[in-house]
């Protein structure tokens, strides 16, 4: 919310520089020197959290909780709507001698179908943000984020960004290894 | 990590101010003033009943508004202590820095037990039953379906295990703030974990004692006023009553410490949200305490499960019960669900007493009911032998003792507050509390 995304120029050139790394501190400091010299960070990728990295890069929060409450409610409104309809409107239910509409009774299925609403809406939307479907394979910066590396991946920008300069950056910083990849995700 | 800048702990202490002294005696004042003012003013006149009978009921209303106003701050300072075992035993860091602010609040546990249990001794022993139905002469030996209580609803059983249950949890709240304090004198420095080891020791134990006697303690002071009723999830309903009260204080007295330039870069706007995010996680989790209690009874409809609610949902008391969600659940459920909304002091301020007023109200709601009911003799009519009275609403004695323990509480918060640094400087989770980071 405090922070600016940084736009993200897909189109006038579509190169990254891939620094790997071995250490949560290394990736760390690296990257808030990168932002810091105003280098065009794509994403950092970590096997896990790293506390404050996520507002150096300028992360945006994620929509994702208003998407969940707007599911929410859309469950609630299905679930009170299908019971009223049906224990009263359609057909009035008498059981145990208590009102037809029984509005204390609807409180446990409203609430279950809240909840189930929410989750599948949220899964949902989170594979539609990130266009992962039936079929497709999912296309990881590098495989080796996923147990145990670190990835700071830089966009490049031809004619602005001094890549030599960059490189030097990365590898000082304690890189493993620097390439080169084409930013098709 | 390291990527925070140094942090400098600093010995802060709070001055309490005469200006703000002065807010407490006047609502202590007024409140015994208005009380009183009520008591002599109430001559009620209801229906059906005679001379002799409404003759009994001032001072049951005395009783009761007195019971359920000292029974509604002792909860709050109790469930105080209890957040603090409850996070010292799940190894928290985070909330190190209030630590001293429910530590505060648990100052009052001393002077609430002992009203607590003057006001039941009074009930029981002076006016011979008071508010408690049973416990008036006669009552357990003619009503079958108390008799087979008799061991356990009786008066020295009664106050004996009152008082020996209070004065424990009393004895290790205070000496669980004397470990905090004493390491701020004597802990050589973070490392140092002799006091947090003691305190935590001592939790365990607690922790123990308090899930049993806590539940005697609830069927004691608010279950038995509705003797011939039970619910076997009525004490963790209390227990969220009094937790969700707790930590809406603790919320609102901190963002007060923060508004008046105390602990700076110390308690943050994240320690607000985590505080915040505890507000709307307890106030939902005693809606799920209340909606499992009623709707049990809603769908079994056993006659004497219903005559609980029966007074509550379709009598007198139907405003106080309706209001009671919607402060409690709906209130908090739209209004405290954003993010920002938690780092809001003025939003803060309006959930959180809306918060209060409704677990004042929901306290309001377990006790008067029954409070105000006349005892008369057991027949096939009546086989309860029980009087309901018609509400007689929220009037000056309810309101005047609200304030009489508000003022008090308030008074031994900010005095507690005064006795202590405003957050623990040694204590070996404090780093990783200042730093705490709930993200984006």
């Amino acid at each position: 919310m405090h922070t600016q995304r940084k736009e993200i120029h897909y189109m006038d050139n579509n190169k990254m520089l891939l620094g790997v790394y071995d250490n949560p501190d290394a990736t760390f400091d690296v990257t808030k020197s990168l932002v810091e010299k105003g280098y065009d960070v794509y994403d950092v990728y970590t096997p896990f959290a790293v506390h404050n990295l996520d507002r150096v890069i300028g992360v945006k929060r994620s929509r994702l909780s208003t998407a969940a409450f707007v599911f929410g409610m859309t469950g609630l409104v299905s679930a009170v709507t299908l019971q009223s309809y049906t224990s009263y409107f359609d057909w009035p239910m008498l059981i145990g001698g208590k009102p037809f509409l029984h509005i204390p009774t609807y409180i446990p299925i409203t609430f279950e179908l809240s909840i189930l609403f929410t989750a599948f809406g949220m899964v949902g939307c989170f594979f539609i943000v990130n266009k992962m479907f039936w079929g497709r394979n999912t296309n990881v910066i590098d495989l080796r984020v996923t147990d145990d590396r670190f990835v700071i991946a830089v966009n490049i920008h031809q004619g602005k960004t001094d890549v030599n300069e960059l490189s030097s950056i990365l590898t000082k910083g304690g890189a493993l290894e620097v390439r080169e990849r084409i930013n098709e995700l | 990590m390291g990527h925070t800048t140094a942090i400098q702990l600093r010995e802060e202490k709070f001055v309490y101010t005469d200006k703000a002294k002065r807010l407490s005696f006047i609502l202590m004042g007024l409140g015994l003033l208005l009380a009183l003012i009520g008591y002599f003013t109430y001559h009620p006149s209801i229906e059906g009943l005679t001379e002799e009978q409404l003759h009994h009921l001032p001072i049951k209303r005395l009783l009761g508004s007195l019971l359920f106003n000292v029974y509604f701050f002792f909860l709050i300072a109790t469930l105080a202590i209890i957040f603090i075992v409850i996070s010292q035993l799940a190894n928290a860091g985070w909330y190190v820095a209030v630590r001293r602010v429910f530590e505060a609040m648990s100052e009052f546990m001393p002077i609430g037990a002992i009203t607590v249990f003057v006001v039941v001794f009074l009930s029981l022993i002076v006016f011979h039953g008071g508010i408690y139905h049973w416990a008036h002469d006669g009552v357990m030996e003619s009503d079958p379906l108390l008799a087979k209580k008799t061991w356990y609803l009786n008066k020295p059983f009664f106050l004996i295990r009152l008082a020996a249950f209070t004065g424990f949890w009393v004895w290790a709240a205070s000496m669980i703030r004397k470990y905090s304090r004493q390491e701020d004198q004597l802990s050589t420095g973070l490392t140092d974990t002799r006091f947090f080891d003691k305190s935590y020791n001592l939790s365990a134990l607690f922790m123990i004692v308090f899930g049993f006697t806590f539940s005697m303690f609830v069927w004691d002071i608010t279950m038995s006023v509705d003797a011939h009723w039970y619910s076997t999830i009525f004490t963790v309903y209390n227990f969220a009553t009094g937790w969700a009260s707790a930590m809406t204080v603790a919320y609102l007295i901190t963002w007060y410490l923060r508004k008046n330039g105390y602990m700076v870069g110390i308690v943050t706007d994240e320690h607000m949200h985590d505080l915040g995010k505890w507000v709307f996680a307890i106030s939902m989790f005693w809606t799920y305490m209340w909606t499992a209690q009623f709707i049990l009874i809603w769908y079994a409809n056993i006659p004497e499960e219903v005559a609980y609610y029966e007074p509550r949902m379709y009598g007198s008391y139907q405003f106080s019960f309706f209001i009671n969600l919607v402060l409690n659940f709906v209130i908090p459920f739209f209004m405290f669900m954003k993010r920002g909304a938690k780092r809001n002091p003025n939003i803060g301020a309006i959930v959180g007493t809306c918060i209060l007023i409704g677990h004042w109200n929901d306290v309001y709601l377990m006790i008067m009911p029954g409070a105000m009911n006349l005892a008369t003799a057991v027949t096939d009519h009546n086989p309860v032998g029980i009087i309901e009275v018609p509400s007689q609403g929220v009037g000056l004695m309810e309101i005047g003792f609200l304030s009489l323990f508000a003022g008090l509480f308030l008074y031994i918060v900010m005095k507690g507050l005064t006795k202590a640094n405003l957050y623990p400087t040694k204590h070996p989770y404090i780093l990783e509390s200042v730093q705490h980071d709930t993200g984006i």
